[in-house]
């Protein structure tokens, strides 16, 4: 019973990292219809800019918010410079999101080695729970705080303010929207620059509960996004949130339960939620 | 076109055949070892780009988890041989094969509910499924693949020949004739047109009356196929697999060699894999630790200025060379 509690918390701060990353991805991939791949690395530099800010500085605060600005501005630069030229293009666009996987990830091991940074814990966070007899971290409850006020603010976003009903509408039909006189550019940079910067000063945040990030885990992450957006269903943040708790669950439980498996098991459920649901647990249709 | 081809017009249509094939063939009796094995490597690469191709560039279908297949047919030829000594090339090498084709048959049934962006995107997360099971270095799984650091041991083919590597080269040289018209004259048989329909519009030939998703389905297996056929190959000339073959970067790495090659030209695959492979080879001469920057920034500037690939301007090149040489006559 105890085993099964602290799993579930486990699970549960898993996924509410996981959701972080992958409610960007859901965002721009339902509303720019771009598979953003460059997502994973973005999360990874802006952890790596924020824990380097947090080593200079001890502040925590600081470090999410220059992890937030560095992986939004880089968001930026990529969809201005690059993204828009290649609109509705979408085959073209993924491709170039890849190529600036490989990019970034490859000046990240350039500028800061290939070690991987150490988490930044600030004291606030020290120290741990009893509960039933275990202690459970504090700043794993952090990480879930955290996560659960920005999941609140994202849903409020999109279900109770202008903008998140321009958002919802154009992700059913662009034209339309375009037609009513309603300017599209703003909500696309808006979109991609907060996904983008949403993954940064996430990844300072829930690097905690991996002790460590190194370059090479952005793609990782990414994959694993990925698979969130497939089992939650693209486009809204009641799909990513979902499925980004579903997958940390089973991912904590089947690394205790079935080591052998751990790494493959989300796929697998991933693979019968397609075969019963293709667009996904909350998804819209495709 | 005129409808009746001079002996001229006919001579200019295969020798770009005749003069390629002329050079592979001679080339191990002027060219060193080393490049005679990045030959071999550039053919089997090219022969897994051309599957993709027939996916890609043919059917319309992204699919961006190709190497996986590829891995299954190598990680399977490689377990039987060193680890359950099933030796011999007429056991071990169909086995591989199967396994890829038995894969494509799976993964096709998923990944064809979806289509365009999420067909490419379910494809990733079923290459990633292959990745993280061979990546898996605990249990029976572990000992088998060797985890994330891969299996070596692998030797050349058992066939009661003693292979070098020149001898190799014409064996892969070999498959890869027989596998580049046989993919040759699939795309141009009437399943190909189809194939082709299916690309320009998938409504249209639905309502023309074809099941386009078993043409799909069907497209999908044939590239399964052939990937089987290169991961066979590849790994006995490797003699070593190891998981980084089969994930993410390498499907990708193999969507660069099509892109710079040019999509729906079947050969121009394999002049993109020549590319890549080239450029890596000499990326690792002078700074490997930078390949990966080297490759995306191709990527990105492949996208951005140059969709249409060589191939276009090989056979603009071509058509313009033999419309000067049939006009002189």
């Amino acid at each position: 019973m105890e085993t099964v509690v602290i799993n579930l918390l486990n699970g549960i701060s898993y996924g509410v990292l996981l959701f972080l990353i992958a409610s960007g991805l859901s965002l721009i991939l339902g509303l720019m219809g771009i598979v953003n791949l460059v997502h994973g690395i973005i999360f990874v530099l802006g952890g790596f800019a924020g824990l380097t800010v947090a080593r200079w500085t001890g502040s925590f605060l600081l470090a999410v918010v220059t992890g937030a600005v560095i992986s939004g501005f880089a968001g930026l630069i990529i969809e201005r410079a690059f993204l828009r030229l290649l609109y509705k293009q979408y085959l073209e666009q993924v491709l170039v999101t890849f190529g600036f996987v490989f990019i970034i990830s490859n000046l990240l091991l350039w500028i800061w080695g290939a070690w991987p940074r150490a988490a930044f814990v600030p004291s606030y966070f020290d120290g741990s729970i009893p509960i039933m007899g275990f202690y459970f971290p504090i700043h794993r409850f952090a990480v879930i705080a955290i996560g659960a006020a920005l999941a609140i603010g994202l849903w409020w976003l999109q279900d109770k303010t202008k903008i998140g009903a321009i958002i919802r509408a154009s992700m059913d039909d662009k034209e339309m929207v375009g037609g009513l006189g309603i300017n599209l550019t703003p909500i696309n940079i808006g979109a991609f620059v907060l996904g983008s910067a949403l993954a940064g000063g996430g990844c300072v945040i829930g690097v905690q509960l991996f002790g460590s990030i190194a370059h090479y885990d952005g793609m990782n992450m990414l994959l694993v996004a990925i698979a969130v957006c497939i089992i939650g269903g693209v486009g809204s943040v009641q799909g990513a949130l979902v499925g980004a708790l579903l997958i940390g669950i089973i991912d904590s439980f089947g690394r205790v339960y079935f080591p052998v498996m751990a790494a493959w098991t989300m796929y697998l459920v991933m693979i019968v939620i397609l075969m019963i649901r293709p667009s996904g647990l909350l998804g819209r249709k495709l | 076109m005129t409808i009746h081809r001079g002996k001229k017009e006919r001579l200019f249509r295969f020798a770009p055949y005749v003069i390629i094939g002329l050079f592979l063939v001679t080339l191990p009796t002027y060219a060193g070892v080393a490049f005679v094995s990045l030959l071999t490597k550039i053919l089997i690469f090219g022969l897994l780009v051309m599957a993709l191709d027939l996916l890609v560039g043919y059917t319309g279908l992204w699919a961006f988890g190709h190497a996986a297949l590829f891995g299954v047919a190598a990680y399977t030829t490689g377990i039987l041989i060193v680890h359950y000594d099933i030796t011999s090339f007429w056991l071990s090498a169909p086995a591989g094969i199967l396994m890829a084709v038995f894969a494509a048959c799976v993964f096709g049934v998923i990944a064809l509910r979806a289509s365009a962006i999420y067909f490419l995107l379910i494809t990733l997360a079923l290459g990633q499924l292959v990745f993280e099971i061979v990546n898996t270095s605990l249990g029976r799984l572990g000992e088998l693949t060797g985890g994330s650091d891969g299996f070596g041991g692998v030797p050349y083919p058992e066939l009661g020949l003693s292979f070098s590597t020149t001898s190799y080269y014409y064996f892969v040289l070999a498959f890869f004739i027989v596998c580049g018209f046989l993919l040759f004259f699939i795309l141009n048989s009437p399943f190909g047109h189809s194939l082709q329909g299916i690309r320009e519009n998938e409504t249209r030939m639905r309502c023309l009356g074809y099941n386009t998703w078993l043409f799909k389905y069907i497209a999908f297996i044939i590239a399964g196929l052939f990937a089987g056929v290169a991961g066979v190959l590849y790994v006995h000339f490797n003699g070593f697999i190891s998981p980084e073959g089969v994930g993410f970067g390498a499907s990708g790495l193999l969507w660069l060699m099509l892109i710079i090659g040019g999509r729906g030209t079947l050969w121009g695959a394999v002049i993109g894999s020549a590319v890549i492979l080239g450029l890596q080879y000499y990326s690792g001469v002078f700074t490997p630790e930078r390949w990966p920057l080297i490759m995306g920034a191709c990527m990105v500037a492949v996208i951005m200025f140059y969709r249409g690939g060589i191939m276009l301007h090989v056979t603009n090149l071509w058509k313009k060379a033999s419309s000067y040489g049939s006009a002189k006559s």
